[in-house]
């Protein structure tokens, strides 16, 4: 026999008030404050109207439909934005003619005009440029890399600083930076002779590989420029661990993750930083990646840090690299979330997720960088110059 | 899967029609929203459904043996049982490796060597929320005031995803009866739902997120490196993004599940207008207020014994509200903070004349009562949002020792946004009525507009990408 429907009941009584104040008896003790003006009753205003739940879906519908015009550009940014595969070719699809009837019925001029007002003009515009120098022809893969010329010397002097001229030190990179730069922010700011240049510039979701998502070669570019750092910590990788790259030269595609082509473009990325960095007057020192709870995670991580150490060995004097896989082993060499300080005490040093850093992981890390600086500049010199 | 983002709307959009064209059908409709509620779940990890689904066995075959038994050794034996499993769930997923290194830091300290391993565990989103939900279920079993309902409602109750991860911890005898009973699908309060929705958004995607990476983020990660007034400032921004993005989730879970038919309770009610940490808490997380009353305050006895029980009770309540919000001493120390500051309130409650008691209804000693209020939370929100106590004492210190030097992160914007936070706390109840009750006027597409525009500014003024909600991890 066919199950006959229920017939529906009217909802619960408006219980809005009724509830809150069910919710409100709190502890069984009375207030011992009464409040500034009793509550009044509930107010004889405009009644809400009630719509039937097909109104709801076609208002919802509708909102979102609306919405999709009105946000077209951002939302076809962000089909850009998203990972290689068949939901961004997908989304790329949908957005793309989206994106061209909301211009051609002028519907983006709202969400446009809202930017201009708080100062977000051309946030939905897509930068894929890189600004390094156009790539050598390809070649063989044992080829010699031919990096640009950088015009500061091969290995500057042994800079002195001091609590009247201060290191600057600025920080940046993806998700995996943000702990440790804090860390490096706090220990340097300790220290008379250092000084944190800027505010940690972490973001999460971004790396070299995605210039579309955010293009750290602008942004690198104008803070060096802006905050005149002496030494910049970089920390990237984390999200770079894909095939897919945008910003490729003309013509120019790679293959799979880790292949030859895959590692000579990420290189002329990472070299091409190192390059920019050293040329505003800055030593890089660049944070490898960690370990993770993923075996398969870790093994590409290897493989971005096997790029990154080659390009700051190519650099000896203007780049260092910052190994943290060895440091955060455990016991029996492999991923662990708890290692034990000097005292024998048990830190927690890794996060929950299994690849970013705790407060303890990341002071670990700024200790290795500061012992970096200091083998780097003399910062300790001005000491023994004092009365 | 989070509220504010594009697979949520398209799931949404999905399950809305669907749950009100099975709704007549009950034995269609709750497997229905069961199986929407799983695949919302395992968005996050799909094994963590596996644990759902034991947990609402467990619970259900305990209360219903609970129930039907007449020996009262054996429904205590049977309620153990039951909280046992719940509080073990909890424990094992959130304070295993908590207990273990506070146990291991302490043997090394007086020299001892424990035989206990770490084991990395992965903490389940939610899992606080629905074992929670799951105790209050069997507890009412055991006390005789809730009947325990059959599996596939209690499947319901327990995974309805509008307040799966975050709450609010709503009680069976106000949800249970709602899935019993078709909802009436000619009458839905839709300019409430989508007033909730929209404002809690805005408060999430806008004034939380702005906040935490403006300011919040960078003063508590390295206070040392702030002037006393960024310090300032950040803590007050912390309150207004726990509160914003807190407040924001709930408000968005309560619309989703009025569009669906349901009515949730109320969670907050302008928590920083209270006039005393007492009312603090009946603003603030009241869901989990009321629970921690019902399910942990009177069962130790309440305020029933001699005062100093009361004082002892109120704190311990506090104490595990602190440490259910997280595995940590800075979670304690919050949670003792409050418990002591009920306790204090509640001595002086005791010993205060009726004269005075009529003086502090003043309008003047309302306000000081709120600032002093706002600030003492304020204060202990330093130990919530801080790794250590290392770095809160690192906060508090900076409070006083640097005055006068720049403060670049004291924006326009940041004041801005502290301001409205506030000031919300004071908006008039009849301002969000009446906007309601004219929405509710408006024809289809004038509504459809106002909603489009409101999620047009939300986009625009909010920071790329979608920060989980601080809730979540609790």
């Amino acid at each position: 026999m066919a199950e006959r429907p229920l017939p529906p009941l009217p909802p619960l009584p408006d219980e809005e008030t009724r509830t809150l104040e069910r919710a409100a008896t709190g502890p069984p003790d009375p207030p011992h404050v009464p409040r500034e003006r009793p509550r009044a009753p509930r107010a004889e205003g405009p009644q809400r109207r009630q719509w039937s739940a097909g109104h709801a879906l076609v208002v919802s519908v509708l909102a979102l439909a609306i919405g999709l015009l009105l946000n077209a550009p951002g939302i076809h940014k962000s089909a850009y934005n998203k990972p290689d595969g068949w939901q961004r070719d997908v989304a790329l699809a949908l957005t793309g003619p989206l994106a061209g009837v909301s211009h051609a019925l002028l519907l983006d001029r709202p969400r446009k005009a809202v930017q201009a007002l708080v100062g977000r003009s051309g946030a939905d515009e897509i930068h894929t440029d890189l600004g390094l120098p156009a790539p050598a022809p390809a070649g063989k893969p044992n080829r010699p890399a031919t990096q640009a010329p950088v015009s500061t010397p091969s290995k500057p002097k042994k800079l002195a600083f001091s609590p009247k001229r201060k290191l600057k030190i600025w920080v940046a990179g993806d998700s995996l930076v943000i702990t440790p730069g804090y860390a490096i922010v706090r220990a340097a700011g300790a220290s008379p002779a250092m000084e944190p240049v800027g505010t940690v510039d972490g973001r999460v979701a971004t790396g070299l590989t995605r210039p579309d998502v955010f293009n750290w070669f602008d942004e690198i570019r104008s803070s060096v420029k802006e905050l005149r750092p002496r030494a910049v910590v970089l920390g990237f990788g984390g999200n770079d661990d894909k095939a897919y790259m945008t910003g490729l030269p003309e013509g120019r595609s790679i293959g799979d993750f880790g292949s030859w082509s895959w590692r000579k473009e990420y290189g002329r990325r990472v070299g091409g930083l190192m390059d920019a960095i050293n040329r505003a007057g800055a030593f890089v020192v660049w944070i490898g990646l960690p370990q993770t709870r993923s075996a398969a995670q870790t093994q590409r991580f290897d493989v971005v840090n096997a790029v990154v150490e080659k390009e700051a060995r190519k650099r000896d004097g203007r780049a260092t690299y910052v190994d943290t896989y060895t440091m955060f082993a455990g016991d029996d060499g492999g991923y662990t979330q708890y290692l034990a300080d000097g005292s024998g005490q048990l830190r927690k040093v890794r996060a929950d997720d299994g690849v970013h850093f705790e407060r303890e992981g990341g002071d670990m890390i700024a200790r290795v960088v500061l012992k970096a600086l200091n083998k780097e500049f003399d910062l300790t010199s001005w000491r023994k110059q004092q009365p | 899967m989070l509220f504010p983002t594009a697979t949520f709307a398209i799931f949404f959009l999905l399950v809305l029609p669907l749950s009100w064209l099975t709704m007549p059908w009950p034995h269609r409709w709750r497997p229905f929203i069961v199986l929407a509620s799983y695949v919302f779940y395992s968005w996050w990890d799909w094994r963590f459904v596996f644990l759902l689904a034991g947990c609402t066995l467990w619970n259900q075959v305990l209360a219903v043996r609970i129930w039907r038994s007449k020996v009262q050794s054996q429904r205590k034996a049977l309620l153990v049982l039951a909280l046992a499993g719940n509080i073990g769930l909890l424990g094992y997923f959130k304070y295993y490796d908590f207990f273990v290194s506070s146990s291991d830091n302490m043997a090394e300290i007086v020299g001892l060597d424990l035989p206990l391993s770490l084991k990395s565990i992965v903490l389940p989103v939610g899992v606080s929320f629905f074992t929670f939900m799951a105790i209050s279920y069997v507890v009412d079993a055991y006390r005789g005031e809730f009947e325990p309902t059959t599996l596939e409602k209690f499947a319901v109750y327990l995974s309805f995803f509008p307040h799966l991860v975050a709450g609010p911890i709503v009680r069976p005898s106000e949800l249970i009866p709602q899935i019993e009973t078709p909802r009436d699908p000619r009458r839905v309060d839709t300019s409430r739902a989508f007033y909730l929705i929209a404002t809690g958004l805005f408060k999430k995607v806008v004034i939380a997120n702005y906040l935490a990476s403006s300011i919040v983020d960078q003063v508590f990660a390295a206070p040392g490196q702030h002037s006393s007034l960024e310090i300032l400032i950040a803590v007050y921004a912390y309150a207004i993004q726990i509160y914003a993005d807190f407040s924001g989730y709930t408000d968005i879970a309560i619309g989703v599940a009025l569009l669906l038919g349901f009515q949730f309770p109320q969670n907050f009610d302008s928590p920083y207008a209270a006039v005393s940490v007492q009312d603090f808490w009946r603003r603030w997380h009241m869901t989990l207020s009321r629970w921690l009353r019902d399910y942990v305050y009177i069962p130790l006895g309440g305020n029933r014994g001699t005062s100093l029980a009361t004082y002892r009770n109120l704190m311990l309540t506090m104490l595990i509200g602190g440490l259910w919000h997280g595995a940590a001493w800075t979670f304690v120390v919050w949670g003792g903070l409050h418990g002591g500051a009920l306790a204090w309130e509640r001595w002086r409650r005791e010993r205060r004349s009726p004269a005075d008691a009529t003086r502090r209804t003043t309008g003047r000693h309302v306000w000081a009562a709120r600032i002093v209020t706002f600030h003492f939370v304020c204060f202990a929100w330093i130990f919530f949002r801080s790794d250590s106590f290392g770095a809160a004492w690192d906060m508090i210190e900076g409070l006083f020792t640097n005055w006068g030097a720049p403060s670049p992160l004291v924006t326009t914007g940041v004041l801005l946004a502290i301001a409205v936070g506030i000031g919300s706390q004071y908006l008039p109840a009849r301002i969000p009525r009446l906007l309601m009750a004219r929405f509710s006027r408006l024809p289809v597409l004038g509504q459809a507009t106002v909603l489009a525009l409101a999620l047009m500014v939300t986009s625009v003024l909010g920071p790329e990408g979608v920060a989980p909600f601080i809730y979540f991890q609790f």
